[in-house]
């Protein structure tokens, strides 16, 4: 599931490649529920908003000629397949639309037994890039609107799917606005970096939106909900704010695939991706590892091996 | 000819109610989203955004403490929160869809117990309403019985004209006082020509025929296939500018600590859930189901009002494109 060679790369990538991609997966869609492959297929469905698009769980193939995939496909749908969250999967075998970051989440969750290859049929998108979250709708994808994460992707041709929708097209020279931004705050005294994260943290409203969309927030009881004994404040407060984002970023070191749906659904624009970029940083610094790369994994945190590092014990 | 008040004096007001050492709160930066904020000076109004959270806020706060309590000598000491401090506040610079919410909100929490933390805010404060110009395809007030130029909930209403200036209407004594109070900013029209108002895409909603229908339907396929995709969180909730529901928290030791209000929202899996650990909103579709029913059935039937501004927040900020404008529609095409 990892990056190849670049094949077609130009500044702007119009419409009718999205239009090309939604042709291939209805076909598609159509096909596996037709011949009973798989129970429902989970995908986008067109938004009321002109240019919206929004998740759908379709159980048809006449709803199925209705899936679309354009730069409004914000969405990482793996989030539908963990029990706690939605649990589509007790219908039998599902097929999913998934980009190359959303792919990253369904190693992941396949690493940590929370689903089994079989039960997938995965439709794989070969995604120029989605909108960030000030594009106009109706314009073609570039540069200027194109989401923060699809600027440093390296998963645009996905691998190990049943089916690839698409051929490699991407934007080619963007600017890596997050590692640039993360280098930015590393560089900052302590005090500083402290009043950024305290000034947005501050902002939280504790609607936890950033842990609903998570893939990896499936834990049935989180430690945040808990208050006999009270693990994190539950009231939206700087103190249990930070706590809260803190103890999550620190829960998806290793396991966060990088889809930044958590930073993007924030309705208070938390840069939550810089928190977990930074620890997929020392991951990769410490184990050299990148989660969600290959399917079935397991990462090194959850795991033990004799010759770990041990110099951190003192 | 009606009053009006310039774009400069409109701010040079901010800051002479900041001397009088009122609080001033209006729409203001922060970083990438403008919230209401309470203002230091008037040149740091922003009214060219719909600001991401609600005007309840002022009102309503996100938390807020409503007892402190500290063992003194082996014994407990409680303390209450001290609420003739509350301060004056203005409110300038809120859209209609957001100044009519106190209006609805104030049945709610004056009802069978009167809560003191909203109602002396409320008396504390005035709100200084203004038409809306700038609507986008989320908007739909004009679909829930309200308008980009209604009134409703302001005590002084202000309406942008094409010169860049603002025709002033006194809705209520509070607003009228705060116009006499600081008569010489206040001017007289040259011409009362307004600019245009915000456009709506959605169509007008039969609110009773919507009630009706919820009154018949609480077990409907609908509410699965709407909400099959909600993750559960309280986004819409929150940013709501109607949206009431709270949850009370002890937090601290045993030796000291604060109860704390706090917002709470019915997507969340916990919402409802019983001592006993029986959740009679066991999934995510009763719950979703809750949120259309309290705000288009059961507030009306307790207090003859829809719970909805039509702001279109929710719209705009559902993480899985949730759109209650549609669900609105969906239902009020439905026969039976």
């Amino acid at each position: 599931m990892n990056a190849k060679a670049n094949k077609n790369q130009s500044s702007c990538i119009e419409p009718s490649y999205y239009q090309a991609v939604t042709q291939a997966i209805r076909t598609q869609a159509v096909q596996v529920l037709k011949d009973g492959t798989v129970a429902g297929v989970v995908g986008y469905l067109p938004g009321r908003r002109k240019g919206t698009a929004r998740p759908a769980l379709i159980t048809t193939p006449e709803e199925a000629e209705k899936l679309i995939f354009s730069p409004a496909c914000v969405n990482n749908l793996s989030v539908y397949l963990t029990k706690s969250k939605k649990g589509v999967l007790k219908q039998g075998r599902i097929g999913i639309v998934a980009k190359g970051c959303d792919m990253r989440a369904l190693a992941g969750l396949m690493g940590e037994s929370q689903i089994k290859r079989e039960d997938l049929f995965i439709i794989a998108v070969d995604c120029a890039g989605v909108y960030g979250s000030r594009a106009e709708r109706s314009e073609s994808v570039t540069e200027a609107n194109i989401a923060r994460k699809c600027h440093e992707c390296t998963v645009h041709h996905p691998e190990g799917a049943d089916f690839v929708a698409g051929a490699a097209t991407e934007l080619s020279g963007l600017t890596p606005l997050e590692a640039e931004e993360m280098a930015r705050i590393e560089a900052l005294p302590q005090a500083e970096r402290w009043a950024f994260w305290k000034e947005h943290f501050s902002r939280c409203i504790r609607c936890m939106a950033c842990r609903q969309v998570c893939p990896f927030c499936y834990c049935e009881q989180c430690l945040c909900d808990k208050n006999r004994p009270q693990a994190v404040e539950n009231s939206p407060r700087p103190a249990g704010n930070t706590a809260w984002h803190i103890v999550r970023a620190m829960h998806l070191a290793g396991r966060c695939g990088g889809c930044a749906e958590c930073e993007r659904v924030c309705p208070m624009d938390i840069p939550l991706n810089l928190l977990n970029r930074r620890m997929a940083k020392e991951l990769k610094e410490l184990y050299d590892y990148e989660a969600g790369l290959a399917p079935a994994e397991k990462g090194p945190l959850n795991q033990y091996k004799e010759d770990d590092d041990q110099s951190f014990i003192k | 000819m009606p009053q009006i008040i310039t774009e400069q004096n409109l701010r040079n007001l901010i800051d002479l109610l900041v001397k009088e050492s009122k609080v001033v709160v209006g729409p203001k930066q922060a970083d990438s989203v403008v919230l209401y904020q309470p203002l230091a000076a008037g040149s740091e109004l922003t009214l060219d955004s719909l600001p991401r959270r609600s005007a309840k806020e002022l009102f309503f706060p996100i938390c807020e403490n409503i007892l402190s309590y500290q063992r003194l000598d082996g014994k407990m000491q409680v303390t209450d929160v001290d609420r003739s401090r509350f301060p004056e506040t203005v409110l300038i610079g809120a859209p209609p869809c957001d100044a009519a919410s106190p209006a609805i909100l104030d049945a709610v929490f004056s009802w069978d117990y009167n809560d003191e933390f909203y109602l002396e805010r409320r008396r504390k404060s005035t709100i200084v309403g203004i038409a809306c110009t700038q609507g986008d395809d989320a908007c739909f007030c004009t679909a829930v019985g309200l308008a980009p130029d209604t009134d409703t909930g302001s005590d002084l209403f202000l309406t942008p004209l094409k010169d860049g200036s603002y025709a002033c209407k006194a809705v209520t004594e509070k607003g009228k006082a705060l116009v006499d109070a600081h008569a010489r900013l206040f001017g007289e029209a040259a011409s009362a020509d307004a600019a245009p108002f915000a456009e709506q895409g959605t169509e007008k909603l039969d609110l009773v025929k919507i009630k009706k229908w919820l009154e018949g339907h609480f077990e409907d396929p609908l509410w699965e296939k709407i909400s099959d995709i909600c993750v559960g969180c309280g986004s819409c909730a929150f940013i709501c500018p109607a949206c009431h529901c709270f949850d009370i928290n002890d937090e601290g030791s045993t030796e000291q600590g604060s109860r704390r209000k706090h917002w709470d929202a019915c997507g969340f899996s916990k919402f409802t859930n019983h001592a006993s650990g029986h959740n009679p909103r066991d999934v995510q579709n009763k719950r979703y189901r809750n949120r259309i029913m309290h705000k288009f059935k059961y507030y009306d039937d307790k207090f003859g009002r829809t719970l909805c501004t039509g702001c279109g927040r929710c719209v705009r900020a559902c993480p899985v494109g949730i759109d209650i404008a549609e669900i609105l529609s969906t239902i009020n095409a439905k026969q039976d």
